[in-house]
């Protein structure tokens, strides 16, 4: 038996360091994407529509829990890989591989929820119809480490900084579009709506969305990110079992 | 050397990329307490059985215990029980000199009370207290591989891997560093030194092996290796600057066959060093240039092999 939480801290702490000595910096970028957002739909499309502002927001979160958790932790493993060697030292560290792909997705968690909780901020200041639930915060941190887990993944297999930007072009980009963030996914065509329901961000909208405005959380979405969660974590257990033990 | 017993055993190791095997079938035994020297050229496997050793790379064959543990089954315990100071800085360039070594010290399981005791520790044997809050980014090659070396030891190992490890450092570091590893053989680390040098393996190792190709082809003690090709070495340069090297058992011997010795050729008469047997084994040598120039520190009368 082993203390998880304990190693994980210990994993995270160099990524901590890193993200205190860069914290403005990490949460201009992690809030520009999201406020350009907020201002082009809600504002230039919708001329500042109370409801659709309330609507819009709970998706920009997940746009932004999506885009941090992901690339927080899949530059960050790229570069220590490829370019410091550092990953090596953390492989060589006798901390155990859950503790390490972990210990890889606080980073990426902490920088969303910090994101997403701003942005929730300012939404409540815009428009009275939001409200910060626990279940809000839950969804917002499972969100996070879903797609931290997939950030870990990526960082894990990819050869090169190309290759992780052709990654976030074909995988991110997309859904942070289609997944219902900006628009109501049962508008789409039936084929399009199967598919976007397929995907992990459609559900995380809807359970923030649902949060957010106070209307009754669908479990099955719960599980479902959950389900991703887990098949994530198995994908990064399973590429540092074959690649590094 | 503490006692007979075996530290690191490796039996019948491969390691391909593609076409191209890197580690052939070696197999090793190093005991306890031992200061051993692998030695052998740029790309001879020297750091894919490193990393295999140190858990880093799978073997395609062959097996790994370290310690009687297998490194594949058992791996969070081997690696507790090595340090490994790599050949290339593996910092975060992005943290202070102190953050990497909390870090280090973190991740080997060590307290924070204690991670703090041995920082200072180490930071005040590798002279680093005047740089504590820097990036190692701001750092030169020198200082950086002076942190390596830190992070690398401050948990203590059992056994500590050093991958060429002083490429690179000026006399006063190299001399810090052999230093060191000295004093940490001494007090029971098993120490497994890659190198191409053949002076470090020769003044620090108590056994040497040498690779070859992915192989192992010799090993033994410095002496036990240069007595099986000859005590001496007789050099000859014959006027069209060609080189001839022969062995023999003592200095009179030597000195007979240099009356063989074409008369207009230049003769000199020598002890025999590892980079002879390396030659006499492979029929090439293991660099060019065996001590680089810029090392003042290095004696020259073996240079000239």
């Amino acid at each position: 038996m082993y203390n998880l939480p304990s190693e994980v801290f210990r994993v995270a702490y160099g990524d901590l360091c890193y993200m205190r000595h860069n914290l403005v910096q990490t949460l201009v970028s992690t809030l520009i994407g999201p406020l350009l957002y907020l201002l082009a739909f809600g504002y230039g499309m919708r001329s500042g529509d109370q409801d659709y502002i309330a609507y819009v927001i709970p998706g920009i979160i997940a746009i932004s829990s999506m885009n941090a958790g992901f690339s927080s932790s899949s530059q960050k493993i790229l570069i220590q890989r490829l370019f410091h060697s550092s990953f090596d030292e953390l492989i060589l560290c006798p901390m155990h591989t859950p503790s390490v792909i972990l210990g890889k997705c606080v980073m990426g968690g902490l920088r969303g929820l910090a994101g997403g909780l701003i942005i929730l901020g300012l939404g409540m200041l815009l428009t009275p119809g939001l409200s910060l639930t626990p279940w809000l915060v839950l969804a917002m941190l499972l969100s996070c480490l879903m797609f931290s887990l997939l950030g870990v993944a990526a960082g894990l297999t990819a050869n090169s900084s190309p290759t992780l930007m052709m990654i976030n072009s074909i995988v991110i980009l997309p859904m942070s579009f289609m997944c219902g963030t900006l628009f109501d996914v049962d508008s789409l065509p039936d084929f399009a709506a199967y598919i976007v329901w397929a995907l992990p961000l459609s559900h995380s909208t809807a359970v923030m969305r649902a949060s957010a405005l106070c209307d009754p959380v669908d479990p099955t979405s719960v599980a479902v990110i959950l389900v991703y969660a887990t098949a994530f974590y198995c994908i990064c257990h399973l590429i540092i079992k074959k690649k590094l033990y | 050397m503490a006692d007979e017993e075996s530290m690191i055993r490796a039996e019948g190791l491969v390691k391909r990329f593609g076409d191209l095997v890197a580690v052939d079938g070696l197999s090793l035994d190093v005991r306890k307490g031992e200061l051993y020297g692998f030695l052998g050229p740029n790309g001879a496997g020297k750091t894919t059985t490193v990393r295999m050793l140190t858990t880093m790379e799978i073997p395609d064959e062959g097996s790994i215990a370290i310690d009687g543990l297998d490194a594949r089954a058992r791996v969070v315990e081997v690696r507790r029980l090595i340090g490994v100071i790599q050949q290339h800085n593996s910092l975060d360039k992005d943290l202070t000199v102190r953050e990497n070594l909390l870090h280090h010290a973190l991740m080997q399981n060590l307290s924070f009370k204690e991670a703090k005791k041995r920082i200072e520790e180490f930071a005040g044997i590798m002279e680093l207290q005047d740089r504590m809050e820097t990036k190692v980014d701001k750092l030169s090659g020198g200082w950086k591989k002076k942190v390596s070396i830190a992070c690398s030891i401050m948990h203590r190992p059992e056994i500590l891997f050093m991958d060429e490890p002083t490429t690179g450092l000026d006399t006063q570091s190299r001399n810090l560093l052999w230093k060191l590893i000295r004093g940490l053989n001494k007090d029971g680390t098993t120490v497994f030194l890659t190198t191409h040098y053949i002076f470090e393996a020769e003044s620090l190792c108590d056994r040497v092996g040498i690779i070859n190709k992915g192989r192992l082809i010799a090993e033994g003690t410095p002496e036990e290796l240069k007595r099986r090709v000859g005590a001496f070495a007789l050099v000859s340069v014959g006027p069209d600057g060609e080189e001839s090297v022969s062995y023999h058992p003592d200095s009179a011997s030597a000195r007979a066959a240099s009356a063989d010795v074409p008369p207009d050729s230049s003769i000199s008469i020598r002890p025999t060093n590892l980079e002879d047997v390396f030659l006499e084994l492979t029929g090439r040598r293991i660099r060019c240039t065996i001590f680089p120039p810029r090392c003042s520190g290095w004696p020259t009368a073996t240079s000239a092999t």
